[in-house]
């Protein structure tokens, strides 16, 4: 490639096109823009029309390119959809282990093409479900793990060497766990670890930003288990992604576009040169690297989003780590569209919602997509609505064409602007969280906090004051007191299960060989050896989870969240 | 009353979405209320920071699914300690179904996903006098 850039467009022409636009301003126009102005969700501002002037600079093979090569705008497959339709991956986690193994089943059946289990606040916290900090949280909002045999009978009669799962396990302290929990499940079944497929979450920034818990481990604590999975998973699980870079909940709790896709790139920047500075090269991890973007309602910000993440990771990789396997530099994304968009009043409007933002997740080159139900505001879905978003995600792929042209958006004039713009903002707040220190010390300082505590607040001003408008609450309210009539999940009876399970599983465990291995287990935790065999050994040994993070919490000790 | 009114503000036990409880104390002090924000805590931890913060409000944000259980342990906690006169909120995702069992269990109001800021405030002032 030269270094010269080779600009797609005749600079002449555009100069001309400019004056020419200027006359079309006045003459055909007459200055009808609308009486205010206007700006993206992220607050670029947007003007009435784009043309050639707006992207004069553009170098097709530089900035745009092929998909599957460098820059990855276009997506990093050659082929796409037409390759391999995303997967549907719609999110399943409630009760006890039997009843969520039910609800994997169901959806399998019906074609989802991936699982995707979410856990229990218990669980993703790190306490068995007889913990009485577990109380009343037992088996809701996700599926109940406390010990090997539970993660068994999650999985129970599903292919997982056939399928990809997606574990969310959160926190880096709830993934070396459940993470030795799913290897050791597949070795006992005989499956090799090199033939599991998937991908856990594994984010610090969940246990110290945006899952706030009476007990937290300290940042640099938790980033350390982080890299340690993703270390690990590099030796042992090839075709498994140990990270998702968690832009999505971020982005819940208060974050623009652009700020999301900016923690998320700068999270797997300090991952890098943590493994880098252990011995391992970029090449070794960063092929494996993956992401989880969540797509709200401002349709071509959220595409133009997707693309210049992907412009930004690559640049990233191949300029600041020397990435040379093409694959480190593709980051490859799960979407899921936005649960804090839907709305409780008028639950139906929610399928309208999650269907654009599903498609704008498509038109983004998304890997894999949960859409969410139009119940998320109650509850975890009914299986009703959960067969809606499978159904919608089924249509979107199957009726509607748009999977069958590779990034089909590109070269429009707006959304090339608007990719790039994305892209320098993303650029500059990394650099700002560089000049703050990086990821871990703006968490250490609370100033992520404030960064996303500033967000939602202002996001709610301007809900209550009618800016931002909300189809069924401030924009055409719906009838007062006219309550919804929607089926509410009822979670099925968990606790009194499990508990009477981790007590025959007390009993019945080898208690000298459970006593070595969390004895081992403690040892290395301020070691500087990678935690992951040893967590490894207390799992086959039976050790429950609440078990190691105990050892965890007592170990590294217990971080105050920044925020009051 | 001279003082502004005391807002303790928790979220609820291990519930992990703090994005609501965090912009509702940010608008209460708006409102001139003055506003702790603990953070995650249990209901002992939460009664014994209300008696500490000498409250006369209490609010409890949960979208996890342990209103049914830990929001009326707030308040049967209070009242153990003579302290029924704070007032007890909820907000979050709380189905309309559960509404009654918890006011008949002492939770004063319950402010959904779609609640004003002008509302809770005046809610509050209406009965903290």
């Amino acid at each position: 490639m030269t270094k010269e850039k080779q600009k797609l467009f005749d600079q002449k022409v555009v100069e001309q096109l400019g004056t020419k636009k200027e006359r079309w301003h006045e003459e055909t126009l007459k200055g009808k823009v609308g009486d205010k102005k206007y700006y993206t969700e992220s607050g670029i501002p947007i003007d009435i029309l784009y043309s050639p002037s707006d992207i004069k600079d553009l170098d097709y093979q530089k900035d745009i390119g092929f998909p599957g090569e460098a820059p990855y705008t276009r997506g990093v497959y050659p082929n796409m959809y037409r390759g391999r339709l995303f997967t549907v991956r719609q999110l399943a986690g409630f009760g006890a282990p039997e009843d969520c193994n039910q609800r994997i089943k169901y959806l399998l059946d019906n074609g989802a093409t991936g699982v995707n289990i979410v856990f229990d606040l218990p669980t993703v916290r790190g306490y068995n479900s007889d913990d009485p900090e577990a109380e009343g949280n037992v088996g809701a909002c996700g599926v109940a793990i406390d010990s090997l045999e539970d993660m068994e009978t999650l999985f129970n009669s599903i292919p997982i060497d056939e399928i990809s799962s997606s574990v969310v396990t959160h926190m880096p302290s709830t993934t070396v766990v459940l993470l030795a929990m799913y290897m050791v499940m597949a070795e006992k079944r005989g499956i090799a670890l090199e033939k599991l497929s998937g991908t856990n979450q594994n984010d610090f920034l969940m246990e110290t930003v945006v899952g706030s818990a009476p007990e937290i481990l300290p940042p640099k604590a938790s980033f350390r288990l982080q890299c340690d999975a993703i270390e690990y998973a590099s030796k042992h699980l090839p075709r498994w992604n140990p990270v998702s870079y968690n832009g999505y909940n971020l982005r819940e709790a208060g974050t623009s576009a652009v700020q999301e896709v900016a923690v998320g790139i700068a999270n797997a920047i300090a991952t890098a040169e943590e493994l880098i500075s252990r011995g391992n090269s970029v090449d070794d991890f960063a092929k494996r690297m993956s992401f989880f973007w969540d797509l709200c309602n401002d349709f071509f910000e959220e595409i133009a989003k997707c693309r210049a993440s992907r412009i930004v990771f690559q640049e990233v990789m191949r300029d600041r780590f020397q990435a040379k396997n093409p694959n480190s530099q593709m980051m490859r994304f799960h979407v899921q569209t936005s649960g804090i968009t839907l709305t409780a009043v008028e639950p139906l409007n929610n399928i309208a919602r999650s269907s654009i933002q599903g498609l704008a997740a498509i038109l983004g080159g998304a890997q894999s997509l949960h859409i969410d139900s139009y119940d998320e505001a109650y509850s975890a879905p009914t299986e009703e609505a959960a067969l809606v978003s499978l159904r919608t995600q089924q249509i979107l792929q199957g009726e509607t064409n748009v999977v069958n042209t590779v990034d089909p958006l590109a070269g429009s004039y707006y959304v090339e602007s608007l990719t790039r713009e994305m892209a320098q903002r993303i650029r500059e707040y990394i650099e700002e969280i560089e000049r703050k220190g990086g990821l871990v010390a703006v968490t250490e300082s609370g100033w992520l906090h404030r960064e996303i505590s500033n967000f939602a607040y202002k996001q709610q001003k301007a809900i209550e004051n009618g800016e931002q408008k909300i189809v069924g609450v401030n924009h055409f309210p719906a009838e007062k007191k006219k309550a919804a009539e929607i089926e509410v999940f009822r979670y099925p009876e968990t606790a009194v299960r499990q508990t009477e399970k981790l007590a025959r599983l007390r009993k019945k465990r080898d208690q000298a060989k459970l006593d070595k291995a969390l004895g081992n287990l403690r040892e290395k935790c301020l070691s500087d050896e990678n935690i992951m065999p040893y967590v490894k050994e207390a799992v086959l040994a039976l050790a429950t989870l609440g078990e190691i993070e105990e050892i965890f919490r007592e170990e590294f000790g217990l971080w105050q969240f920044p925020l009051a | 009353m001279s003082r502004p009114i005391k807002v303790v503000m928790a979220k609820l036990g291990l519930d992990i979405h703090w994005r609501g409880a965090v912009a509702v104390s940010r608008m209460l002090r708006d409102e001139g209320m003055e506003v702790v924000y603990l953070g995650n805590q249990f209901p002992e931890q939460i009664v014994n920071a209300a008696v500490q913060e000498g409250a006369d409000v209490v609010g409890l944000s949960t979208l996890g699914g342990n209103h049914n259980s830990l929001g009326p342990k707030v308040v049967e906690l209070l009242r153990k300690k003579g302290l029924e006169d704070i007032l007890v909120l909820m907000g979050g995702v709380i189905p309309s179904e559960d509404i009654p069992a918890l006011k008949e269990k002492g939770i004063a109001a319950v402010f959904g996903p779609e609640s004003k800021i002008v509302d809770i405030a005046s809610f509050i002032r209406g009965k903290v006098s």
